[in-house]
């Protein structure tokens, strides 16, 4: 599909790519029902539409093409907008069809969501979130600082990266990807989360925050609900009402303690 | 009314910051509690409730179309709910080392609706936004690329809107009520500092369900059972000494 890079003539320069990346940040910006992403990738996509053509008819029918139905996840989009750029160069230099970059985003969109939904969302992002909040457990803010500094870190240098092995490599930024093997670490980031989440129910348990007028009941109280709350949403019952449930409970169960045994 | 204004600009960029743009964890509770503590004052206190926040609200992600619950205007809400009541209830003279979980559970369970209003109006957004993408395709037609793709920033304000008027009015809510409801009742103190030792034993247990993988049960009950033990055997050690 694609022409080799030497034989083109025109090329988007550095800076441009970078102004695009930036702007990639703000893809969900305008999120909607209709185009979902659409906005945004074509607010992404414009100053190299404008680098590649002086015409403003060929740059609005370009802009145009891009104002189509388009919904990724927003870190792996970016190498669909890099992979995007590769085609439209060519487009501009006559080597390939009109239709090619709005194909190879239609052909990307779906495989790229479901991978960037399964590494970032539901295994990247919840494990540095359970860190952050067993860093502050154990020691305050630099445990949150230190979670979300490694995060970024790995972040940013995917989302960098994913841009350019798109732009670089066009249609085999599949290979690419698939060579960083996301659903394996993804699935051992989630079991590390598990344990941390686990570890988390631990020093809660152990300690009493500001419960040390009944510092055992306290325990209890956290370790039952750590424990029957994993059960019961397991079981299928709902985030809200079992929160409400379990702050219930804990207060119900001191309530009664101290009327019982009067240690309240 | 300075407080309320930064803690409006917090939660408001915390809205922009979650969806529009980056995405970096800024407005995850863990971030966000703390910020929108030190908003009202207090970051201490702000960071206290977002750790289990963060916990309780660890599945709620943007996946394909689906629209979570609006984790970072509860967390606004209830951090500086937190702040702002306990401040209140120590201006009265009151004073218990349960005071901070008593005050934080009942702003949990004052604001955390709140998430919930706030994935409604995310679905509304989403469907005001609509009317952006027939203007960038009118502003396209009309000849003006340029405009036709910055429309797409419009798309920023009003999730900021939203959030910075919602989380001010939940911390004023939480600080108009927790105060007096505590200095009538001082002796449900310690009952309430039990129900938020559940809560945030709750919230463990709801982030390790969020985590869907096989064997992410033995995992979470293996490393609880064992974290446990562990501190036991410390604690024991250092009686011991």
């Amino acid at each position: 599909m694609s022409a080799p890079a030497a034989a083109l003539e025109l090329r988007v320069p550095a800076p441009t790519l970078a102004r695009c990346f930036v702007r990639c940040l703000f893809l969900q910006a305008a999120w909607n029902r209709r185009g979902m992403q659409n906005l945004g990738f074509a607010y992404a996509i414009d100053p190299a539409l404008k680098a590649l053509y002086p015409d403003p008819a060929r740059r609005r029918q370009a802009l145009s093409r891009h104002l189509g139905f388009f919904n990724c996840h927003p870190y792996a989009a970016a190498a669909i907008l890099g992979g995007a750029i590769h085609h439209e160069e060519r487009v501009a230099a006559g080597s390939e069809r009109d239709a090619t970059p709005v194909v190879y985003k239609a052909t990307l969109q779906g495989p790229l969501a479901a991978i960037g939904d399964g590494f970032f969302w539901t295994a990247l992002r919840p494990f540095f979130g359970a860190l952050a909040a067993l860093g502050a457990l154990l020691a305050g803010w630099p445990g949150v600082v230190a979670s979300l500094t490694i995060y970024n870190a790995i972040h940013l240098t995917l989302r960098i990266g994913l841009f350019r092995a798109g732009y670089r490599e066009g249609d085999a930024v599949v290979g690419a990807i698939a060579r960083l093997s996301l659903p394996v670490v993804a699935d051992r980031l989630r079991l590390a989360g598990a344990t941390v989440c686990g570890l988390a129910a631990a020093v809660v348990v152990a300690r009493p925050f500001g419960a040390e007028a009944a510092p055992l009941l306290a325990r209890a109280a956290a370790a039952v609900a750590a424990v029957a709350g994993y059960l019961a949403l397991a079981r299928g019952a709902r985030l809200f009402p079992a929160t409400y449930a379990a702050l219930a409970a804990g207060f119900g169960a001191a309530l009664l303690a101290g009327r019982l045994h009067g240690s309240l | 009314m300075v407080s309320y204004l930064a803690l409006g600009l917090v939660a408001g960029l915390a809205a922009v910051e979650r969806k529009g743009f980056l995405q970096a964890m800024l407005s995850r509770p863990i971030a966000l509690g703390p910020l929108a503590g030190l908003a009202v004052g207090d970051a201490a206190g702000g960071l206290f409730v977002g750790a289990p926040l963060e916990l309780l609200w660890l599945g709620a992600v943007n996946l394909g179309a689906a629209v979570p619950v609006h984790e970072a205007l509860g967390t606004a809400a209830i951090a500086a709910g937190t702040v702002l009541a306990l401040r209140g209830v120590e201006g009265a003279g009151l004073a218990s080392p349960a005071l901070l979980p008593a005050v934080a559970v009942l702003a949990v369970a004052l604001c955390a609706p709140l998430a919930l209003i706030g994935r409604r109006a995310d679905r509304l957004v989403e469907r005001l936004n609509e009317r952006l993408h027939a203007r960038a395709e009118a502003e396209l037609a009309a000849g003006d690329a340029d405009r036709a793709a910055r429309v797409n920033l419009y798309g920023l304000g009003l999730p900021f809107a939203i959030a910075f008027v919602l989380a001010p009015l939940g911390a004023a809510l939480a600080a108009t009520l927790i105060p007096p409801l505590v200095a009538r009742l001082p002796a449900a103190l310690p009952p309430l500092a039990v129900g938020w030792a559940a809560f945030a034993g709750f919230a463990c247990a709801a982030g390790a369900k969020a985590l869907r993988a096989a064997r992410v049960r033995r995992h979470y009950l293996g490393a609880f059972a064992a974290g446990v033990a562990a501190l036991a055997i410390l604690a024991a050690l250092k009686v011991g000494r």
